[in-house]
C-alpha cells in the first residue's frame, strides 16, 4: 500500500484517465482517421482514374497516328494518280489543241489563199478594163486627126471587140 | 528530487488535480485541435500539415496491415492514438516554458505541466484500455468459446499452459504500464539532473535525446498493443495453418 501511495496512484485518477483516452478515441476515430482515409481512397480512385485515362488517351493516340499515317499514305497515292492522270490530260490536251490549231490555221491559209486568188483575178480584171480604156482613149486621140468620126467609130468598135477577144 | 507522483496542484472535491492532470488536459486540447483543423481543412492536394499527419497516419496503418492483415480497420484506431496521445504526453512534458510554470508552495515551486507518462495513473489506465480492448476484440472476432478455449483445456498441460497464460495476460498491465512510467520517468529524473550541473550545455542535449527516446516509447507502446491484438484476434485454427 505505501508503495501504490509513493507512486500517487489514485482509483478515481485512473478511471477519470480510462474515460478520458476512451473519449480522445472516439473522436479521433470519428473526426481525424475517417475523414484522412476517405481522403486517401478519393486520392486512390483519382490516381487510378488518372493511369486508366492516361491509358486510353495513349491507345487513342496510338490508332489516331496509325490512322493519320494510313490517311497520308492513301493521300499520297491519290496525289501520285491524280498527278499522273494530270499528266496524261495535260498531254492529251496539248495534242487536242495543237491539231485544232493546226487545222485553223490551215483553213485560215486557205481562205486567205483563196482570198488572194480573188483579189488577183479582181485586180486583173480591173487592169484589163483600165487598159482597154485608156488604149481606146488613145486609139481615139491619134485617130481624132485623121479619121471622120463614123470611121473612128467603126475602128474603135473593131478594137473594143479584138481586145475584148 | 523528483518525486515519484506527481504533484498535487488543487482539488476538486475529494480529487487531487495534479500537474500531470494538466498535461492530460492540455494534450487533448493540442489533439481536439489537431483534430478540428484536418476535419475543417483537409483536401485532396494536401497542405504542408496535412502532408505531415498523413506521412504518420500512412506509417501506422501499413504497419498494421502487415501485422494484422483484415482486422487493420479495428486494430488501427488504438494503435494511433495510443502513438499520438503518448507521444504528445511525452514531447509537452519536454517544454522548456510549459514545464518552467509553476505554483509557489512552501519553499519548493509545483511546476504546472509533468509529463503525463510520468504519472502511473496514466500508464496503468492505458495499459488496462490496451488489455481490455485486446481481449473484447478477441471475444468478438474469434467468439466466447473459443476465446476462452485459450486458457482452459481438458489436456493438463494445455490448462497449466493456459492459466500461465491468464496470468501473463494481467502482468501484461503492469508490464505496459511501468514500460512507459520507468523509460519517461528517469528521463525526467536525468534532465532534472543535468539541469542541476549546467542550464544548456547538458540539459539540451539531454532533451533532444529524451525527444527521441518519448517518440520510440510511444512507438513500443503502440506497436506491442497492435501485436497483442493481432496474437489475440488470430484463432488456433488460423496459426496451425
Amino acid at each position: 500500500m505505501e508503495l501504490i501511495e509513493q507512486f500517487g496512484v489514485d482509483p478515481i485518477l485512473i478511471a477519470a484517465q480510462i474515460v478520458n483516452f476512451l473519449v480522445i478515441l472516439y473522436i479521433l476515430k470519428r473526426f481525424l482517421y475517417k475523414p484522412l482515409f476517405k481522403v486517401f481512397k478519393e486520392r486512390q480512385d483519382l490516381i487510378k482514374e488518372s493511369i486508366t485515362k492516361t491509358d486510353e488517351a495513349r491507345q487513342a493516340l496510338e490508332k489516331a497516328q496509325a490512322t493519320e499515317k494510313e490517311l497520308i499514305k492513301k493521300a499520297q497515292s491519290t496525289a501520285t494518280q491524280i498527278l499522273k492522270d494530270a499528266k496524261e490530260q495535260s498531254v492529251d490536251i496539248i495534242s487536242a489543241a495543237e491539231e485544232a490549231t493546226k487545222k485553223q490555221t490551215d483553213k485560215m491559209i486557205s481562205e486567205a489563199k483563196e482570198q488572194i486568188s480573188q483579189e488577183t483575178k479582181r485586180a486583173e480584171e480591173q487592169l484589163n478594163k483600165h487598159v482597154a480604156e485608156l488604149s481606146v482613149a488613145l486609139l481615139k486621140k491619134s485617130l481624132d486627126s485623121v479619121f471622120t468620126e463614123e470611121e473612128q467609130s467603126k475602128i474603135v468598135k473593131k478594137a473594143v471587140e479584138k481586145l475584148k477577144k | 528530487m523528483v518525486s515519484l507522483a506527481p504533484d498535487v496542484l488543487f482539488h476538486i472535491g475529494s480529487v487531487g488535480i495534479t500537474n500531470a492532470v494538466l498535461d492530460t488536459v492540455l494534450v487533448d486540447i493540442l489533439l481536439f485541435s489537431l483534430t478540428y483543423f484536418i476535419y475543417k481543412h483537409h483536401a485532396l492536394i494536401p497542405g504542408f500539415f496535412q502532408t505531415i499527419i498523413e506521412l504518420v497516419i500512412e506509417t501506422f496503418h501499413g504497419m498494421t496491415e502487415q501485422v494484422a492483415g483484415e482486422r487493420t480497420k479495428k486494430i488501427f484506431p488504438f494503435v494511433m492514438s495510443f502513438f499520438l496521445f503518448i507521444v504528445l504526453a511525452n514531447w509537452t512534458g519536454l517544454t522548456p516554458i510549459l514545464t518552467g510554470m509553476g505554483i509557489k508552495e512552501g519553499h519548493e515551486i509545483l511546476p504546472l505541466i509533468r509529463s503525463a507518462s510520468t504519472d502511473l495513473n496514466v500508464t496503468f489506465a492505458l495499459a488496462v484500455v490496451s488489455i481490455v480492448a485486446t481481449h473484447s476484440m478477441s471475444i468478438r472476432t474469434l467468439g466466447i468459446k473459443e476465446y476462452i478455449g485459450r486458457f482452459v483445456s481438458l489436456n493438463p498441460l494445455f490448462l497449466f499452459i493456459g492459466l500461465l497464460e491468464l496470468v501473463l495476460e494481467f502482468a501484461k498491465i503492469i508490464s505496459f504500464s511501468f514500460r512507459l512510467f520507468g523509460n519517461v520517468f528517469v528521463g525526467k529524473v536525468l534532465l532534472h539532473s543535468a539541469s542541476a550541473l549546467s542550464l544548456f550545455l547538458i540539459p539540451v542535449p539531454i532533451m533532444i535525446y529524451e525527444l527521441f527516446i518519448g517518440t520510440v516509447q510511444a512507438a513500443i507502446f503502440a506497436m506491442l498493443t497492435m501485436a497483442f491484438m493481432a496474437i489475440l484476434t488470430t484463432s488456433h485454427k488460423a496459426e496451425a495453418h
